[in-house]
């Protein structure tokens, strides 16, 4: 693309950004969900989460890798029992780094 | 807490605000140096697909959308039309619908322009503990929640800044291998931990996870948003089957 075109993608993908952010804080009170959807929302956040996370934990690109040469996904574990233990957020990235790079230079 | 406590007059009023934004701030800055490698990582690849460092800096500032930027990336540079970048952004943008759909009733209150406002600062940090603090049972309350909400998306868009201008400035520097973007991804299994509150979360989110595996191969990232839906249909089936054996009981 040229310069002229980039910006406007940029400017179109800010656009982007706004009608699917704000799009539920624009409509206010225009939008009422059913009791029962806001409730299932309830489970949304841990979902998505699930959705980004996993696939980068268990994927070497397309293919599925639970293999112990997997370095993230023994990382994630080593972090995770880290997490249930300690329930330190800041540190538990930390560990996970560290047990990342060292895995990564082992194998 | 100290919702429960009237308080008629502005200053209370901003003290609680105030308070409630600290609180959240605390919160939210473990997540920060995850966040800002992950926008590190969105950073670097503006730069290495071709855009000048004025255009991935105007596109950091105004875009602030992780997986919608790095989708679009390799499409700018393989000069697609504008409207499939536009399309493909909001598609894999749609998990902030939902997520609008559940935090927006807790500002139905506000002014339009102060809901656009803060609905632009609507993430997944923010959707991980935001209703951590405020269940959907507290939508008729205000005290607080902009102040909450404010402390997690402000730092989070600084933090996300931060990582990302950095990234622009060190596009060369730093070798891929050392799999910067992994600090998200952690911040973001710390944030999910916690939301796995009973049993039928934990079903929602292995189904979110294995469909997300599956449909990978989806166009547009649509795999996501399909894990979301299916992950939230599988955790309402398991609750409603637990209240209805406990009914029977």
């Amino acid at each position: 693309m040229n310069a002229v075109d980039t910006w406007i993608t940029i400017g179109w993908l800010t656009v982007a950004t706004f009608l699917t952010r704000s799009s539920f804080f624009l409509l206010g009170n225009a939008a009422k969900l059913p009791p029962r959807i806001q409730h299932a929302l309830r489970y949304a956040p841990a979902a998505a989460m699930a959705a980004i996370v996993v696939p980068d934990l268990l994927m070497n690109g397309e293919v599925l890798d639970l293999t112990w040469a997997n370095p993230k996904l023994l990382a994630a574990i080593g972090a995770t029992v880290f997490f249930l233990t300690t329930r330190r957020l800041l540190e538990t990235i930390v560990v996970g780094m560290a047990l990342f790079t060292a895995i990564r230079l082992m194998l | 807490m100290n919702n429960t406590q009237a308080t008629t007059s502005g200053a209370g009023l901003r003290d609680v605000e105030k308070q409630a934004y600290r609180e959240a701030f605390k919160l939210a800055w473990p997540t920060m140096p995850g966040v800002a490698a992950w926008g590190m990582v969105t950073g670097m690849a503006m730069v290495k697909s071709g855009m000048t460092i004025w255009q991935a800096l105007g596109m950091t500032f105004t875009v602030f959308a992780g997986s919608a930027q790095l989708a679009s990336i390799p499409l700018i540079a393989a000069n697609v039309p504008i409207w499939v970048v536009f399309v493909t952004a909001m598609v894999v943008n749609l998990r902030f619908v939902i997520f609008s759909a559940a935090l927006a009733p807790h500002f139905a209150h506000l002014p339009w322009y102060r809901r656009v406002w803060y609905g632009y600062f609507n993430a997944d940090i923010m959707m991980g503990l935001f209703p951590r603090r405020f269940p959907a049972s507290t939508i008729h309350q205000t005290e607080g929640k902009i102040g909450f909400f404010g402390g997690i998306g402000y730092s989070n868009w600084i933090a996300w800044q931060i990582g990302a201008v950095a990234g622009i400035l060190l596009a060369s520097q730093i070798p891929q291998s050392w799999g910067i973007g992994f600090a998200g991804t952690l911040a973001l299994l710390g944030v999910m931990i916690p939301l796995i509150i009973n049993s039928a979360a934990l079903v929602g989110v292995v189904v979110a996870s294995i469909v997300a595996i599956a449909a990978i191969g989806l166009p547009y990232r649509l795999g996501l948003l399909l894990a979301v839906i299916l992950g939230m249909a599988a955790a309402m089936m398991v609750e409603t089957a637990m209240e209805k054996k406990k009914d029977k009981t």
